[in-house]
């Protein structure tokens, strides 16, 4: 758990993050969104005191982090940035063998957590482990940094825009994966971005920022239905409301009993995936099946509209 | 490496071996050069004790130029130190301005004959291709590497051991690798304050009017430079040749 306690940042007479407050608990994503200039990077590098807070404080599983040395607290917390900055000169296992060497790890166990993590982000270790960055694809290095920033099972990740440097088409996998793998570890995680879609599709708790001050800090849904400020609902985007609500819904939070004609739906799918196949098949229902193929019920077309709308 | 290339190294250095442990193998070479039956071949000290005293001058000289230019140019990319960058600059670019020739004389009063005044003018003149070399290696590091490095929790000294100067070091090799054959060719002027070297052949040479000498100690230097330059370039592609390091040179 990290609590974030009135932090503020001053350079001169500027105040670039102006008395933030935020919790994030165990295991929960939680993403800094907003404009740039609004303070994001800054709030996101005290965490780690790459940046020293003027005034407040960070506390790491309820410890200070001020009480902490330097670089022992660094060690406990991973750090990606956009560009990743892999070391040129080391390959991929020496790369992510880097925070465990620090902490003075036995090369066995090294080895094995590098091993371990190579797997873990579908990286055959036979074919990456000896591999330098520049002979990786943009995708990969990104896997890399975060295996690296992994490596000493920190409590605690702090992403900087870990997805700026992507294509789209690898980006959106890049999320789906980095969510796969953060249910299975539960590492807290702290995000930073521009993009309210990731933010969406990331997010627990969405923080938005504007001009240094945290204007909400609050689940999507809720970011969505009630936008504390007009800025708020205005970087939502009124028009991708609904559809931004309805991605927050599953399927089976909506199902209606019945069946219907035609290629069936996931359970786990969202109402904006059900309602895209709906529109693009022309049908007013379809059948939904759960993971293993069973038939579990229906969905319509007026059952989703129901579930895009502000109030119920 | 090309086989030919590989060949044509060996073949250079073995001429080279041969000629200055067994010089009198090519007076026939020499024979038409040397006029009124003056010897073709340097008769006033062993060539090969020429080019090793010739060698160790330089190599001292390098070794603490490199020693002083690589401390400054580290000294002035850290954060507390940036505000040297101008004083360093200016001690540096000193050594390289005033020529050799005027710090022996003035060396000379103060230390006396022999290597020490020519140790000191190559010392000097060295200071530049590596200082500059460290500079450029060690501010070319890309800086998201370094925050990395930094929210990794690696210290100054680590940042700078285990990152800076691994990524500079091919840079630094080029400077070094410059400085040396600078100095190869400036070390024959230590001759003239009777430090040991190949610069006595050539002065023997023009003393006697005797062109056959000059000759075989300009060869003799040229050869060596060549092979020297040679080398130090292979040294530079082994340290580069982990991929996606810049080698190359910027001085």
């Amino acid at each position: 758990m990290i609590e974030i306690e009135r932090l503020t940042k001053r350079y001169g007479a500027t105040t670039v993050v102006d008395d933030v407050s935020f919790r994030v608990e165990e295991g929960a994503i939680a993403v800094v969104v907003g404009t740039s200039g609004a303070g994001k990077s800054t709030l996101l590098r005290m965490i780690n005191r790459l940046v020293a807070p003027s005034a407040g404080r960070v506390l790491v599983d309820g410890e200070d982090t001020m009480a902490i040395p330097e670089d022992a607290l660094r060690h406990r917390i991973g750090y990606v940035i956009q560009g990743y900055g892999l070391f040129p000169h080391r390959t991929v296992a020496e790369n992510i063998a880097t925070v465990p060497r620090l902490l003075g790890w036995e090369k066995r166990r090294i080895a094995a957590r590098v091993e371990e993590l190579l797997d873990l982000f579908q990286l055959d270790p036979g074919e990456f482990a000896q591999k330098f960055p520049h002979q990786l694809s943009g995708g990969q290095q990104q896997r890399v940094g975060v295996a690296r920033a992994l490596a000493a099972k920190p409590a605690l990740l702090l992403m900087d825009e870990p997805f700026g440097a992507l294509d789209p088409v690898i980006r959106s996998r890049a999320q789906d994966d980095l969510l796969a793998i953060q249910r299975r570890l539960r590492t807290t995680v702290v995000l930073v971005t521009h993009d309210m879609n990731e933010a969406f599709h990331l997010g627990d708790r969405i923080a938005v920022m504007d001009r240094g001050r945290l204007l909400q800090y609050a689940s999507p849904g809720e970011l969505l239905l009630r936008p504390a400020e007009a800025f708020v609902e205005q970087l939502v985007g009124t028009a991708e409301r609904p559809f931004r609500l309805l991605s927050l819904t599953k399927v089976g939070e909506a199902l209606e009993p019945g069946h219907a004609e035609g290629e069936p739906i996931l359970l786990s799918a969202t109402l904006r995936d059900a309602l895209s196949q709906l529109v693009w098949l022309g049908r007013e229902a379809l059948p939904v099946v759960d993971a293993a193929g069973a038939p579990a019920g229906r969905i319509s077309i007026a059952q989703i509209l129901r579930h895009g709308r502000a109030l119920p | 490496m090309s086989r030919r290339a590989f060949v044509l190294r060996g073949l250079a250095l073995l001429l080279f071996v041969a000629f200055v442990t067994a010089p009198q193998l090519f007076a026939f070479v020499f024979e038409p050069l040397a006029a009124n039956r003056a010897p073709a071949i340097y008769n006033q000290g062993s060539l090969l004790a020429l080019t090793l005293s010739h060698l160790r001058t330089v190599a001292l000289a390098t070794l603490a130029s490199t020693v002083l230019a690589v401390a400054l140019g580290i000294l002035v990319t850290r954060p507390w130190g940036q505000e040297f960058l101008p004083l360093s600059r200016a001690i540096v670019n000193i050594g390289q301005t005033f020529p050799p020739v005027a710090v022996l004389a003035i060396a000379v009063p103060l230390v006396g004959f022999g290597e020490k005044p020519a140790f000191i003018a190559l010392f000097l003149y060295g200071l530049l291709p590596i200082f500059e070399n460290t500079l450029t290696g060690l501010t070319g590091v890309s800086p998201q590497t370094l925050e990395a490095a930094k929210g990794m929790g690696l210290n100054a000294r680590q940042r700078l051991l285990q990152v800076e100067l691994p990524l500079a070091l091919p840079v630094i090799l080029a400077g070094i690798r410059l400085s040396v054959i600078i100095s190869l060719g400036t070390a024959t002027i230590g001759s003239t304050v009777a430090a040991k070297g190949l610069g006595e052949v050539i002065i023997a040479g023009l003393q006697s009017n005797n062109l056959a000498f000059v000759l075989q100690g300009g060869l003799v230097v040229a050869l060596m430079a060549v092979l020297i330059h040679d080398g130090l370039g292979l040294a530079e592609r082994m340290a580069a040749r982990k991929p996606g390091r810049h080698g190359g040179e910027a001085a």
